[in-house]
């Protein structure tokens, strides 16, 4: 396989299909590290979860490691996680706080700003046989947004703001509802899925249709006895900008019904759907709390109201390992945070009674395609696909009826752009942008 | 690498108190594998906390404890624990169906006498093998520290901590109670 390969082959957002061989084929797998990972702007820390100066959080873009570091001046570095010496990885923690980081094999030191520092028994290197200031660990470019910290590799990229898009007019429900900001609850939770990992960001980019069936006994667990009530397509749509997605509805209060705690429904709709709506008018008031869910391209996920908060990491072809947190507002009482955070888990973690089913489907879509000939079938992706609307408020792209595969489309559409671009120049922008250079709030 | 002497109660525990915790330790795991969960919630007090925690590696300097306000498996109250027993009996729990395979299997069992006589301090591991689906089979470890609580003459489960080996857990799904 050449990078000339083309693969706007692999999916038909006309006809509406998507080729199995992408949820397998290492070869395709190591395309996307090399053009999807190595190329997009990535998710790999909240603001909150390094609040001091030398604190650091160790994760991935793509299957290259990184530390993700707090500075002496605030701001927050990203580099590799592999020693330029022989190549070891030189942080074996998930998070901490330092001043340095060393080698286990030969006890090289880098500084929490990713410097080459000392080196253990440094005399047996004679003068001019290392230049530490080349010999460091390879920085990211790191931008953040609304503290969201994001990085990309790649120096050609278009800047975080350009990346986002007109999605920030979606994120800004999440990210700054009240103006207090967020956080995250402390702690992770991370596990090992054998599935693909574009099966549980395409879940969340679009696949409102699975809850009602795959999820009704986790909702009657949650919700006394209650499932979901008929599909409803009037008032809700599909939203996608260059493959982020923002699947919803209007009706204000599914997903936080979901997490079955009646203090949260009650502060979402005396508190902070008031303040939402002052800030950020009565349309987006009303789709927050809705049922929905949420990708940003290329690996990251979330639901508003459920406040579950997470990356699927690619972990070969055929599994990812999924961390999850928990978000809230950071002007949040105290004991409505400790109910989102009870809610929240025993919904959407591994043990949660809704993210239990889903692995389930997600290792099923990934494992059949070990028959040569069942991979060679089509999956359809056509549900909705004449759709297509404007509409004076929303921005991006949008088809009406949050029952749909239209954001699941776009996202495929954005992968095949990804994977088939020399360069920049070659991606494409798939809908009419209406917030470039201007705030969203 | 704790320099501090752990505290022993001089008073040993009675072969019949280490026998009948023993005997309740098993008989919760066979309802679990039997899944009679509803006869399982009677072993348990009114008040009980069932909490796993998330798990981090940290370097031994950073070491920190997890508290109820960090995110957890589980965080259970009695309320709670219906609710995800309740799901199991919705008849549209599709994953389990055909039924998760399960063995709970609790070893290292140890009694500890409190200063309330009413209450012991039980450390205890449990290990459970699922096997689901096809062929899939998982084996999930945890350190438990229970409360066990004797009310009207019976023992019940008062508080589980439970400590998972994996730093990730390596399953997509916790669908058994360790």
């Amino acid at each position: 396989m050449t990078a000339h390969n083309d693969f706007n082959g692999y999916i038909d957002t006309k006809e509406g299909w998507v080729d199995r061989r992408i949820f397998w084929d290492q070869e395709i797998y190591e395309q996307e590290l090399k053009q999807i990972f190595a190329k997009s702007w990535q998710f790999v820390a909240h603001d909150s979860m390094l609040p001091n100066v030398n604190d650091f959080y160790t994760t991935y873009m793509g299957e290259d490691g990184v530390v993700v570091a707090r500075q002496k001046d605030l701001s927050v570095k990203v580099f590799l996680n592999s020693c330029p010496h022989r190549g070891n990885k030189f942080c074996y923690a998930d998070d901490g706080n330092t001043r340095s980081f060393t080698c286990n094999y030969h006890g090289w030191s880098f500084g929490i700003d990713g410097k080459l520092g000392a080196l253990a028994n440094e005399h047996v290197y004679d003068k001019g046989d290392i230049d530490k200031e080349k010999w460091g660990p390879r920085q990211a470019r790191v931008d953040s947004y609304k503290g969201l910290i994001f990085a990309t590799f790649d120096p050609e990229a278009p800047s975080l703001e350009e990346w986002l898009g007109d999605f920030r007019w979606y994120l800004d429900m999440m990210l700054d509802g009240d103006g207090s900001g967020t956080e995250f609850i402390g702690g992770g939770i991370k596990s090992y899925v054998n599935a693909n990992w574009k099966f549980g960001v395409e879940n969340f980019v679009g696949d409102a249709y699975h809850a009602l069936w795959n999820h009704d006994s986790g909702l009657k667990a949650m919700n006394n006895g209650e499932g979901f009530g008929p599909a409803v397509t009037e008032g809700s749509y599909h939203a996608s900008m260059n493959g982020h997605g923002w699947e919803f509805g209007t009706d204000g209060f599914a997903d936080v019904i979901i997490m079955g705690r009646p203090k949260w429904t009650e502060y979402v709709q005396n508190v902070l759907k008031p303040q939402m709506k002052e800030r950020l008018g009565e349309l987006r008031s009303t789709i927050y709390g809705s049922l929905a869910s949420v990708s940003l391209f290329p690996n990251c996920s979330f639901l508003p109201g459920i406040q579950t908060f997470r990356v699927w990491l690619p972990r070969g072809p055929r599994k990812l390992e999924l961390r999850t947190w928990t978000i809230v507002n950071k002007s949040m009482p105290d004991d409505i945070k400790q109910e989102i955070n009870i809610g929240c888990m025993q919904t959407f973690n591994p043990a949660g009674v809704l993210e239990m089913d889903d692995g389930e489907n997600w290792e099923g879509n990934t494992s059949v395609n070990k028959g040569y000939l069942t991979r060679q079938e089509k999956l359809h992706y056509g549900c909705g696909i004449n759709r297509q609307i404007q509409h004076e408020e929303l921005p991006g792209t949008i088809y009406a009826g949050q029952f749909n595969d239209a954001n699941q489309r776009q996202f495929y559409q954005r992968w095949a752009d990804l994977m088939n671009a020399d360069s920049w120049d070659d991606i494409p922008t798939r809908y009419t942008p209406r917030y470039s250079g201007k705030s969203t709030v | 690498m704790s320099s501090t002497q752990e505290e022993f109660n001089p008073h040993s525990p009675s072969l019949e108190l280490m026998n009948e915790v023993q005997q309740f330790l098993y008989r919760e795991a066979r309802l679990q594998d039997t899944e009679n969960f509803r006869d399982w919630l009677t072993m348990l007090a009114e008040d009980i906390h069932y909490w796993m925690p998330y798990r981090y590696q940290r370097y031994r300097k950073n070491a920190k404890e997890p508290t109820i306000y960090d995110q957890a498996y589980y965080n259970d109250t009695m309320e709670d624990l219906k609710k995800r027993i309740l799901r199991t009996e919705t008849g549209t729990c599709w994953s389990e169906d055909p039924a998760t395979r399960a063995a709970h299997i609790v070893t290292n069992i140890e009694v500890e006498l409190s200063n309330n006589p009413n209450e012991y301090q039980v450390y205890s591991l449990i290990t459970v093998r699922r096997n689901m689906n096809e062929d899939e089979e998982h084996t999930m470890v945890g350190h438990r520290t229970d409360t066990l609580r004797r009310v009207g003459g019976e023992l019940k489960l008062a508080k589980r901590k439970i400590i998972l080996d994996q730093n990730i857990f390596m399953n997509k799904s916790l669908n058994v109670y360790l």
